[in-house]
């Protein structure tokens, strides 16, 4: 189980300061040598259309006009949201595939990954991809460069302040200070890594109004894994007891009735 | 003496104890993550891939069960009924009166279903994940069904192993060359004996 760090650090995402220049997506590929990808236009400038094994990060573009403002886009940053409590993390088999980062980044070792995917159902945000070897890739919050005291590629890229990095606490606050009410994911999922300024109903930016684990896994993990064990420890012991006490089967102490 | 498994069930259960065994070793090993197992594999995707191909020796072995044991696991009488009763005749020292078995006893024919129903659903979700992909409820679905069939496989197997070893003395033997002393047999097994006239 995570717990939130003191010094955890986080994005703030401000999607009415966006301008839409994709910049994030760029300096992305340009940090975590990403190769670019032939897309199509399919008559919005959201492109490639979803998160890809190498597009870590897309700035989702919506049109949704209001009565006040006949002419309204959205821009919102798209990525992993480096929960607190990460889905992802938790239903991953592999030791030491999907990690914590001092930070709070939920980063990953590819030599470690099995390519099971089952982080991919995992994720209450549809994050996970899988490259061409059948490994995780996603964002992982510039881990290397965070680790470093440097901001994430798309934060430093940013030229409208839309995406911000810092100390988690202290965006929050300057957030609030700055009028906004609600923070997305300041308590969702024990805190999400990448938290969202919205000045409407978060719906309306495409988001998940309350993210959590599928109920399944809380249930597997909850119950069924100590189960798992308790199950077999009860069965041993219990044979141990029945050995003990009433012993084997012995067949002379048996009288068979006569088919 | 008496041949009471034929060569293919001893080659097959034989086949089936020691997938089961590996899958459940590998499975913990998923289950908790715990690391010396994988290295004990060589890399975790050598575990990964040891267990999904074993997965598939286990669901071909249960697959040939069907034609060794389902016919007589669903056969059931009266004297099943008294049989479950006694509790098998394992629950207490003193001397007991058993009802009368044919070639598998009440116990062993309600583990063969129990086994059988829990393989297919292990089997089955085990593919579902190794296989089909982009159905995050297929997914999530299958990973719960995988996790309570192990649940019941890791209760249901040492206790198959233990009744048919310690608690019995000599059952061993039937999976080693598949054969019983006659006498043995007329008492453990009347109802076959008198099938195939012996008794």
């Amino acid at each position: 189980m995570s717990t939130i760090k003191e010094n955890r650090k986080a994005l703030l995402i401000s999607p009415e300061l966006c301008i839409g220049c994709r910049g994030c997506q760029t300096a992305c590929k340009s940090w975590n040598q990403l190769p670019g990808q032939k897309t199509i236009n399919y008559g919005t400038m959201q492109n490639p259309p979803d998160l890809t094994p190498v597009s870590f990060n897309i700035i989702r573009y919506s049109e949704v006009p209001s009565d006040t403002n006949p002419v309204r886009w959205l821009f919102v940053s798209r990525r992993c949201m480096h929960c607190g409590d990460a889905g992802c993390m938790k239903i991953c088999p592999a030791p030491g595939a999907i990690y914590r980062t001092k930070e709070g980044a939920v980063a990953y070792d590819k030599d470690k990954c099995i390519g099971c995917k089952l982080c991919v159902a995992g994720c209450p945000f549809d994050v996970p991809r899988y490259d061409a070897q059948g490994k995780i890739s996603k964002c992982h919050l510039c881990y290397d460069r965070i680790a470093d005291g440097l901001s994430p590629a798309c934060a430093k890229t940013c030229p409208s302040g839309a995406i911000r990095f810092g100390d988690r606490d202290a965006l929050i606050d300057s957030a609030k200070k700055a009028g906004y009410a609600k923070v997305y994911g300041e308590a969702d999922l024990t805190g999400l890594g990448a938290l969202y300024a919205f000045k409407d109903a978060p719906k309306i930016y495409g988001m998940n109004e309350n993210p959590a684990i599928a109920e399944s896994v809380i249930f597997w993990n909850t119950v069924l894994k100590p189960l798992a064990v308790i199950g077999l420890g009860g069965i041993v012991a219990g044979a141990l007891l029945h050995y003990v006490t009433i012993g084997p089967h012995k067949d002379a102490d048996e009288e068979v009735k006569k088919p | 003496m008496v041949r009471k498994a034929s060569v293919e069930e001893i080659i097959n259960h034989w086949i089936l104890a020691g997938s089961c065994i590996l899958l459940i070793i590998t499975g913990y090993g998923f289950l908790f993550k715990i690391e010396p197992m994988y290295a004990l594999f060589g890399s975790n995707m050598t575990m990964k891939i040891v267990h999904n191909w074993t997965g598939v020796v286990f669901s071909a072995s249960l697959f040939a069960t069907l034609f060794n044991y389902l016919h007589e696991a669903l056969t059931y009488d009266a004297d099943d009924w008294a049989w479950i009763k006694m509790g098998g005749g394992y629950l207490s020292k003193k001397q007991t009166v058993a009802p009368p078995m044919g070639r598998f006893n009440t116990g062993q024919k309600l583990y063969y279903l129990v086994i059988l129903l829990a393989g297919i659903v292990i089997s089955a979700s085990g593919f579902s994940i190794w296989l089909v992909q982009g159905n995050r409820s297929l997914t999530l679905a299958s990973h719960l069904m995988h996790n309570m069939a192990f649940v019941l496989f890791v209760m249901a197997v040492p206790a198959h192993a233990y009744l048919g070893t310690l608690a019995n003395p000599g059952l061993l033997r039937i999976m080693i060359n598949g054969t019983v002393p006659l006498e043995v047999a007329k008492k453990r097994y009347p109802k076959w004996m008198k099938e195939i006239g012996k008794m």
